[in-house]
């Protein structure tokens, strides 16, 4: 062993040598799952205490501050390409880099796929056209649109140049399959915490579960948490701002509304907009400007809005005819929409949208919600950080000004950047490159291969 | 005996059919060279230089505006001209001449006769240079290069073939009664007439010599004609303006001034809806008052005002449209934004901010009404130019939620 060799580096590959091997943690991910111990005839055991827990040591108190003390952490897995974040540019990036030849684990921190698109109950399909109706995202995001056509109940309004609207159960189901379907690595309930990094280079990701705090090594990660958590955790350049945070709701019976004794009154607002399950619509909030990493603020956030829909139910319910009309749910995730915004090596202007920028390292071309612009490209450049290796950015956090993020975050050009993040990460891969070293031909070749349009 | 001054020698009918034919080259190159000058419209700045050529709207335009432009002096170049040589623009340059002129010969040909008539055209231009002094040109309008000119806003917009109907008027006029129009109707002819009136009354009196010298004194049917006409003209412009204080001022291009002295001081030569790029200005069906018939009024529904644009400013011939600069055009707002929450799709809970992003000067901010538990846009009235990016952007249908309106004299414009 180097004598140079750092503690960190020391500890790693202690945990590389003996943890990993002496655990039998770097078979597949289902073998994490513990033997039960002895059977004591109730459907429940004893477990044996997991030895990764073993390695805990609690927090104290030194001089009245609260110390975490240094430790090592287990490295539960080994792999090409790490997504973290499984929501919609997670999911495409993860099937896309497996598919491009890399081995690739996914995390999320739900306990199911498709993030804001699906948690966030943001069903509807908006932004995959450019004015004129082209249908700019294709690829991946594309293929799951036709995996949710031969599913029965799962999508609406699947036409040319119309915004469709999905099932969130449908799309979850369908996603689950994919990703098997492809052999990716997945630990959901997973929270990806922070990045392993040595001299500005990532080397994989640390992340809370209900297992503890544990690692997996990676050549690339690709961020998609969505809040950047990743790139600024590894001390990548952003923009923090603010941005509306609200939460969707679903209700139902808008089936069973008596028209003949709701008359010519004027309609109750917010109703939505229709589902693929009968009688049910989405009803979207937009919620103030905050910072959604504040966490007192989103918790007030959820609780308030909690109030305002509750009681918006009951003010429609009040009006004669809609009385049946009742909430079917409030979505299980929060509608963040803006966070962190990378500092990447390209940044989508405002002014591209408007000038229709040709970018060299075009990886994807974005659409609009409404079709109200032309197409406009998305820049390699705008996904790899400034300073950070070995990270790269996918979904609503990449390299964007304000004027942009509107655009880059909805559900297809999320699509388009995971998609073209993953290809990116598996070709550095395959290449044994940085991310910003990648030959960009071969990414825009391989992406071309699998059906995305580049304009 | 070979005169050449004596028309009815051999040589002197040659000359003649040369002159003539000379005339007749200039008259149609004349017109070949209008009609590219108007078709130029959207890459040049050429158009103004069609209706510009008429002493008729320079004098009321600057009589009117109390403005000097550079092209007016194009105008009174051709006005000193007629001083000297009566009607000479009419037979070598007219555009319009030219037309009514074969729309003549036809009429002729059919057995159409000229109609006796009185000058219209002398009252049209007393009233109107009257009218002008009060800031209010009633029928600056009429003159006939305008007209013409306006006729190529016929495939322009929704609105366009509006625009041809005055030069119909006129050749129909021609075809039914052959050269009234020229003779009798037109201002920009009776203005000539009465530009080369002193002159010729001096020539008269001079070959008078010796004789009666009454006959160059002030004629009294003339003076008495002057009067009424420029009464007649005054009292019409005051009951105008007045009139007009009580519909809504339209949307007008950038650099229009104030209503209802626009009405009379625009010449409806559809010179600025050629030139706009992005075809925002159309021809007035008459919506806002019919005094406001084929005035520029500005749609949004499609496209809006581009920031650095000022070229409809720059071919209006009659100072309708102050020139500008863009940052002139900055700080003259077209309009304001209105948004009509009833409509917008953010009361809705819906997502939209469209207005926002196409917002060229970042005017429209989103603020969070906790009451109505929504997003309401606010458009800063500082930052704002009325360029109606917002409304083209809007995506309500069939009603826009936010909608350019004008801003009224009282708004402080």
């Amino acid at each position: 062993m180097d004598k140079h060799m750092n503690r960190r580096e020391c500890l790693r590959a202690l945990g590389l040598s003996g943890l990993t091997a002496g655990l039998g943690l770097t078979g597949a991910p289902a073998s994490h799952a513990q033997g039960v111990g002895e059977s004591s005839g109730f459907q429940s055991s004893v477990i044996d205490a997991h030895k990764v827990q073993d390695m805990r040591t609690a927090a104290t108190i030194v001089d009245g501050k609260v110390i975490q003390p240094q430790r090592e952490l287990p490295i539960l897995h080994q792999t090409d390409v790490l997504v973290v974040g499984g929501g919609s540019a997670g999911v495409v990036a993860a099937i896309a880099a497996r598919r491009a030849g890399a081995s690739v684990t996914l995390v999320e921190r739900y306990g199911h796929f498709g993030g804001l698109w699906t948690g966030g109950l943001v069903v509807l399909i908006i932004g995959h056209i450019v004015k004129g109706g082209k249908q700019v995202c294709q690829g991946i995001g594309e293929e799951m649109m036709r995996r949710l056509d031969k599913l029965d109940g799962a999508i609406i309004d699947r036409r040319p140049g119309v915004s469709p609207t999905v099932d969130a159960e449908a799309a979850k189901y369908m996603m689950v399959e994919m990703i098997e379907e492809a052999g990716v690595d997945v630990f959901l309930h997973c929270w990806g915490v922070d990045a392993i990094v040595t001299e500005n280079t990532v080397r994989g990701v640390v992340f809370e579960s209900k297992s503890g705090r544990q690692a997996i090594l990676a050549k690339i990660v690709v961020d998609a948490t969505g809040d950047g958590d990743l790139f600024a955790a590894a001390g990548a350049e952003f923009e923090h701002r603010s941005h509306n945070v609200g939460l969707v709701s679903r209700i139902g019976n808008l089936d069973r509304i008596d028209a003949e004794k709701a008359g010519q009154a004027p309609k109750p607002r917010r109703l939505g907009s229709a589902t693929p399950v009968p009688g049910v619509n989405w009803v979207n909030l937009t919620g103030p400007e905050v910072d959604g990493l504040d966490i007192a603020t989103l918790t007030q956030m959820e609780m308030n809005h909690r109030k305002f829909i509750w009681n918006n139910v009951q003010r429609t319910r009040q009006t004669p005819g809609y009385e049946k009309v009742y909430l079917v749910e409030t979505a299980p995730q929060l509608g963040v929409r803006i966070t962190r915004i990378l500092n990447g090596l390209n940044r989508v202007r405002l002014s591209d949208l408007r000038e229709a920028t040709k970018f060299p390292d075009v990886v994807g071309v974005g659409g609009s919600s409404g079709a109200t612009h032309g197409e406009w490209q998305i820049p390699y450049g705008a996904l790899v950080p400034t300073k950070v290796d070995n990270v790269l950015a996918a979904g609503r956090c990449i390299s964007v000004d304000m004027g942009m993020a509107d655009l880059v975050r909805l559900v297809p050009n999320c699509f388009v950047t995971g998609h073209a993040a993953g290809v990116a990460a598996a070709v550095a891969v395959r290449d044994n490159c940085r991310p910003r070293d990648v030959d960009i031909a071969k990414v825009q070749k391989v992406l071309r291969q699998q059906e995305a349009y580049l304009g | 005996m070979n005169n050449p001054l004596e028309p009815n020698s051999e040589s002197g009918r040659t000359e003649a059919a040369r002159r003539r034919r000379i005339r007749w080259l200039v008259r149609v190159s004349s017109l070949v060279v209008a009609i590219v000058l108007l078709l130029a419209a959207r890459q040049t700045r050429w158009p103004v230089l069609v209706p510009a050529l008429s002493p008729f709207i320079a004098v009321g335009s600057i009589l009117a505006t109390r403005a000097f432009a550079v092209t007016a002096c194009l105008g009174l170049a051709v006005g000193l001209i007629a001083m000297l040589r009566p009607r000479c623009f009419c037979r070598w340059v007219c555009p319009l001449g030219l037309c009514a002129d074969g729309m003549s010969y036809v009429g002729r040909r059919c057995g159409r006769k000229p109609a006796k008539l009185p000058s219209i055209g002398r009252w049209i231009v007393l009233l109107t240079l009257a009218s002008a002094c009060l800031g209010y040109p009633l029928l600056l309008c009429l003159d006939p290069l305008a007209m013409f000119s306006g006729a190529f806003g016929i495939a322009e917009s929704r609105t366009g073939w509006l625009t041809a109907l005055p030069l119909l008027l006129v050749l129909t006029t021609s075809f039914v009664w052959p050269h009234i129009w020229c003779s009798r109707i037109c201002p920009l002819g009776a203005f000539q007439d009465m530009l080369a009136y002193p002159l010729r009354r001096a020539r008269q009196a001079r070959n008078q010599a010796g004789g009666n010298r009454s006959s160059s004194r002030w004629n009294p049917p003339l003076a008495r004609r002057t009067v009424l006409g420029v009464a007649a003209g005054a009292a019409l412009a005051g009951i105008a303006r007045s009139s007009q204080g009580s519909t809504p001022r339209p949307l007008r291009p950038p650099g229009a001034i104030d209503e209802p002295e626009f009405l009379g001081v625009c010449v409806r030569c559809g010179n600025c809806a050629r030139a706009c790029p992005t075809h925002i200005i159309e021809p007035s069906l008459g919506r806002h008052g019919p005094a406001g018939l084929l005035t520029p009024i500005l749609h949004f529904e499609e496209s809006y005002c581009l920031v650095d644009c000022t070229k409809c400013t720059q071919v209006c011939p009659s100072g309708a449209l102050v020139r500008l600069s863009p940052d002139g055009k900055a700080s003259r707002p077209i309009g304001l934004p209105q948004v009509d929450m009833s409509v917008c799709l953010l009361a809705e809970g819906r997502e939209c901010t469209e207005c926002g992003r196409w917002c060229p000067h970042a005017a429209i901010r989103y603020a969070w009404s906790e009451t109505e538990y929504t997003l309401i846009p606010e458009i800063d009235s500082r930052k704002c130019t009325g360029c109606g990016a917002c409304e083209a952007a809007c995506p309500t249908k069939p009603n826009k939620a936010i909608v350019v309106r004008p801003i009224g004299k009282a708004a402080g414009y």
